[in-house]
């Protein structure tokens, strides 16, 4: 992704609390852009970039839900394949979205982070409902300084991300997005706070469109904010 | 009548990647059995809680007495909804749960029109049924949790007599509740196994009729009755 | 109407559906309602993953022992005195029927809401041959007396409606004089459909799930019109989609608790009601002639394919419920009386992509569908391989998005493209950017920047940052 200031969050904040942190310059896309929008061959060759670049990682850490997911997908897309397949199965065990390795593997539930103001939180789909990982941001939100919290109305509802889906069915993803604005609004929330950067691209984009006043902000650049 | 069956199903095995089979019983064996666990701790009175806590929610209102007390409490509940005409089964169980006087005089001395379900008297049965302002049945199984009367149907047992009336009424008997459907079906399907023929129409009747259709408001009394009450009866 | 409800294509259909805004407003607050009761009833119950799971198993074994079931299924209704006709085609189940209602001299006849049957069109054949056929559910009747308007759900038919379009149809059909309040609406069309049900010859249903051990069918409604469909004419037709089958009444009992529950959050509908043939001797009501007409119609096309597990659907409607496409864009816009991701996935399968290859681009695979469906349908995954197919067996995707997966092919794969490719993107936007935004980008951004803003890519690359960073050993 182009979001430099994600990753420099993420690295700040896993070192802080002691990981020791590689960035291997191998690494390219995790393949999914191409794989969900039915290229499944193209997406293989980033795929087995991708295992083969983090075969030698103790632990993959990622600031997005849905790469993460992804990770995990490859053991099944390489079902049929006898090398693949057990690579894959090995980075799936080891692979872990920031919030949940916070929380579940390093057990810390406080990060000493600092943030003055209201937030509510977008649960992204492909963290809660694929990879399953449901409390941990929260978890970890609530322990930050200052922070107040605001529910935001049909949260479960996707923000029309959806990878291509954004510009093949620009009209429906519109009217998707537009909601999420809305209900951001009516919480009245200073900053609308998720765990993956393609919604928050996506919402992000469309309250700056629409001159909105909230502040979009990914959770490791909170967990980082002192 | 059976027609094209062989061409049928060749091709649904054909698709199955098999030849066809409709000889060998397929093997059940399931991993889960929830049903096995949900309220199956409970006895009858707790049961009769469960049931009474239902009929709140299913708009049904839930009457509890004793067998003899039974005539009175049906005839109050009767005038309650409005009197007459009755339309009701023919069953042994009006005899046994003393109601006999009730249904052949109390009511016939005050002009309350009552008319049994006689199988002779052919589509005349549905024509008073749908006079009727009130239905009454008794209920053959009766399942707590979701507040559901079974009825099997047949002879003087008529489908008609809890759908086409205003209002119905079921005479529940304290021993047919059990937990839920499941107790019901499994009753239903021993019976098959057993080679008894089963009736060739069972109601599971779960309060009046209703419908959400308009803007998703839920309105009472559709095409069946529009009130519904269980009368439990403490056993003899 | 057969399954195909319209001519006008899915991004025109959009379109105009979007800008429809009660049906949008009718439809949120329909699916914020069955979606809360589906989970308040699942949650009840308690142990609502292992419910799916149990349901899930029995739906999988059902399909692949689908033979048997059928065989079993008519074998023992035949003993009943019913007839079964097993049909490959719309057609021939239509064919059937009709030969069935003139036999008995049927010139009215009642029907209960089924899919199938509208699937197959069967009311539009039997009014060609002169026929009046009356739909019964309040929804579906609405929906009728409306010219015919097609369904946009699959258990609440006429959701797209309000109650005032309710009004003014009533009016306008049935000289209603009265209010727009449900209440009196539901109280007019029952007294009209009474005299229908006592007058009609022939009823049909659908079946939500047939009995193999009994041959018996399930029907389950909220109303009572199935009971009384079934009760008061003569001759009775159930039409049933091929896989909606049970072994035993078991199966039967946790089928329909997934379905009501699921569906509307009951844990019953007021009437579930089984059928096993026509009335004994000795009954003074229900069909002297019982019919089943099992209809295949491309379903059997799905079995042993990677589709397959799209034929466990219970027809609950729990995936519509969610979903958040659906929700801004109604069900018409499918132009499938299957709307929603159970309609994205079914449609093409049954439909063709010729028609309908529009419909699996029709989700942001949020997986809402999957984590709903009280059979576990992988719905998503399932719209995923769809698309799969459309690009890699069909080769039907657009040339242009073709080169671009190419590209991404060989760009993603390879280190030094991908690492350049991030490098250079921040010069290749320059022109583009304002304020750390682009409003109005090149190429494929277009699509994205007519609607909301892109980020544009940092001048200080997370890569340099990094390598700059670990130089230092981790101090800031």
């Amino acid at each position: 992704m182009f979001q430099a200031d994600v990753g420099k969050a993420t690295v700040e904040v896993l070192e802080r609390l002691g990981c020791e942190i590689d960035f291997p310059m191998g690494q390219v896309c995790c393949g999914q852009p191409a794989y969900n929008s039915g290229y499944v061959k193209e997406s293989k060759e980033a795929m087995k970039k991708m295992i083969a670049t983090f075969e030698n990682a103790e632990v993959v850490v990622t600031p997005s839900g849905s790469c993460a997911t992804m990770f995990k997908e490859y053991q099944h897309i390489f079902h049929d394949d006898p090398i693949w397949r057990p690579r894959a199965e090995r980075l799936a065990a080891k692979t872990y979205e920031l919030t949940e390795f916070i929380v579940n593997v390093m057990k810390v539930e406080d990060v000493g982070a600092k943030l003055n103001g209201v937030a509510t939180y977008h649960p992204s789909c492909h963290m809660t409902r694929l990879l399953g990982v449901k409390d941990a941001p929260m978890t970890l939100l609530q322990n930050v300084e200052g922070l107040r919290f605001e529910p935001l109305p049909n949260a479960h509802n996707c923000c029309g991300f959806g990878g291509t889906f954004s510009v093949k069915m620009g009209n429906i993803s519109e009217q998707m997005v537009d909601e999420k604005v809305d209900s951001t609004e009516r919480t009245g929330a200073d900053f609308l706070i998720g765990a993956d950067g393609g919604c928050l691209m996506n919402i992000g984009g469309r309250i700056e469109r629409r001159g909105k006043k909230v502040r979009v902000m990914h959770i490791a650049e909170v967990l980082n904010s002192r | 009548m059976i027609h094209y069956r062989d061409s049928f199903l060749n091709n649904v095995a054909r698709q199955l990647g098999r030849s066809p089979n409709t000889s060998v019983k397929p093997e059940r064996s399931w991993q889960f059995r929830p049903q096995d666990k949900t309220l199956t701790d409970r006895n009858q009175d707790e049961l009769l809680t469960v049931l009474r806590d239902q009929c709140r929610l299913i708009h049904t209102e839930l009457i509890e007495t004793t067998s003899s007390k039974l005539s009175e409490v049906l005839e109050a509940t009767v005038t309650l909804y409005g009197g007459g005409p009755i339309s009701i089964w023919q069953d042994e169980r009006f005899t046994e749960f003393g109601l006999d006087t009730l249904v052949n005089e109390t009511w016939p001395a005050r002009y309350v029109e009552v008319n049994e379900w006689r199988a002779e008297r052919g589509r005349e049965n549905i024509a008073q049924a749908e006079r009727a302002n009130i239905g009454i049945t008794f209920s053959d199984i009766t399942l707590a949790e979701s507040g559901t009367v079974v009825l099997f149907a047949g002879g003087g047992k008529g489908r008609s007599v809890s759908l086409l009336p205003r209002n119905y009424i079921a005479l529940v008997p304290k021993s047919t509740i059990v937990p839920r459907m499941t107790q019901a079906a499994q009753e239903i399907s021993r019976r098959v196994q057993a080679g008894e023929t089963i009736s060739s129409c069972i109601n599971f009747i779960t309060g009046p009729s209703n419908s959400a259709d308009i803007e998703m408001n839920l309105v009472v009394g559709v095409h069946g009755p529009v009130k519904a009450a269980y009368i439990v009866i403490e056993d003899r | 109407m057969a399954m195909k409800i319209g001519e006008g294509k899915f991004k025109e259909n959009v379109n105009k559906n979007i800008e429809d805004t009660f049906m949008r407003g009718a439809v949120a607050s329909a699916q914020e309602r069955l979606r809360t009761r589906r989970l308040d009833a699942a949650e009840e119950l308690g142990n609502w993953e292992e419910w799916r799971s149990h349901g899930e198993e029995i739906r999988q074994h059902v399909l692949n022992n689908l033979d048997y079931y059928l065989h079993e299924l008519a074998e023992n209704l035949q003993k009943r005195g019913g007839h079964v006709f097993f049909a490959e085609t719309a057609d021939e189940a239509n064919r059937y029927i009709s030969e069935v209602v003139k036999a008995n001299g049927g010139k009215k006849i009642l029907k209960a809401k089924s899919m199938v049957t509208e699937e197959i069109g069967l009311n539009g054949v039997l009014e060609e041959e002169g026929c009046e056929v009356i739909e019964t559910d309040l929804g579906e009747y609405i929906l009728q007396l409306d010219e015919h308007d097609p369904p946009s759900h699959l258990v609440a038919p006429a959701l797209h409606k309000n109650k005032e379009q309710i009004r003014d149809v009533f009016t306008q059909k049935l000289d209603y004089k009265m209010t727009s309040k449900p209440e009196e609406l539901a109280l007019y069309a029952r007294e009209k459909l009474r005299q229908e049900f006592l007058s009609a010859d022939i009823g049909i249903t659908g079946c939500n799930f047939a009995i193999a051990e009994s041959g018996s069918v399930g029907l389950v409604t909220n109303e009572g019109n199935a009971g009384l469909v079934s009760d008061l004419p003569k001759t009775q037709v159930v039409v049933m989609g091929m896989e909606r089958i049970v072994p035993t009444f078991e199966e039967f009992e946790v089928l329909v608790g997934l379905l009501t529950r699921s569906a509307v959050g009951q844990k019953l509908t007021s009437y579930i009601t089984t059928l096993s043939g026509p009335r004994e001797e000795g009954d003074a009501d229900g069909p002297e002639e019982f019919h089943l007409v099992i209809v295949d119609n491309g379903r059997s096309k799905i079995l042993g394919t990677e589709f397959q597990s799209v034929l466990q659907c219970i027809r609950c409607a729990a995936c519509i419920n969610v979903c958040p496409v659906y929700r801004h864009i109604g069900g018409h816009s499918y132009n499938s009386i299957y709307p929603g991701p159970i309609g994205a996935v079914l449609t093409p399968l049954l439909g063709g992509y010729d028609d309908f290859k529009d419909l699996p681009y029709a989700s942001t695979l949020c997986a809402a569908c999957t984590d709903a469906c009280p059979v576990k349908i992988p719905l998503h995954e399932l719209l995923h391989k769809h698309r799969q197919v459309i690009v890699e067996r069909e080769g039907r995707a657009p040339v242009s998005e073709k080169l671009a997966m190419k590209a991404f092919g060989l760009g993603a794969a390879s280190n030094p493209m991908y690492a350049a490719g991030s490098k250079m993107a921040a010069a290749m936007m320059k022109p583009f950017t304002k304020n750390d935004r682009i409003s109005n980008g090149p190429g494929p951004l277009k699509a994205w920047t007519e609607i909301r803003e892109f980020p544009a890519p940092n001048r200080e690359r997370f890569r340099d940052w990094f390598k700059q960073h670990e130089k230092g050993g981790g101090e800031q």
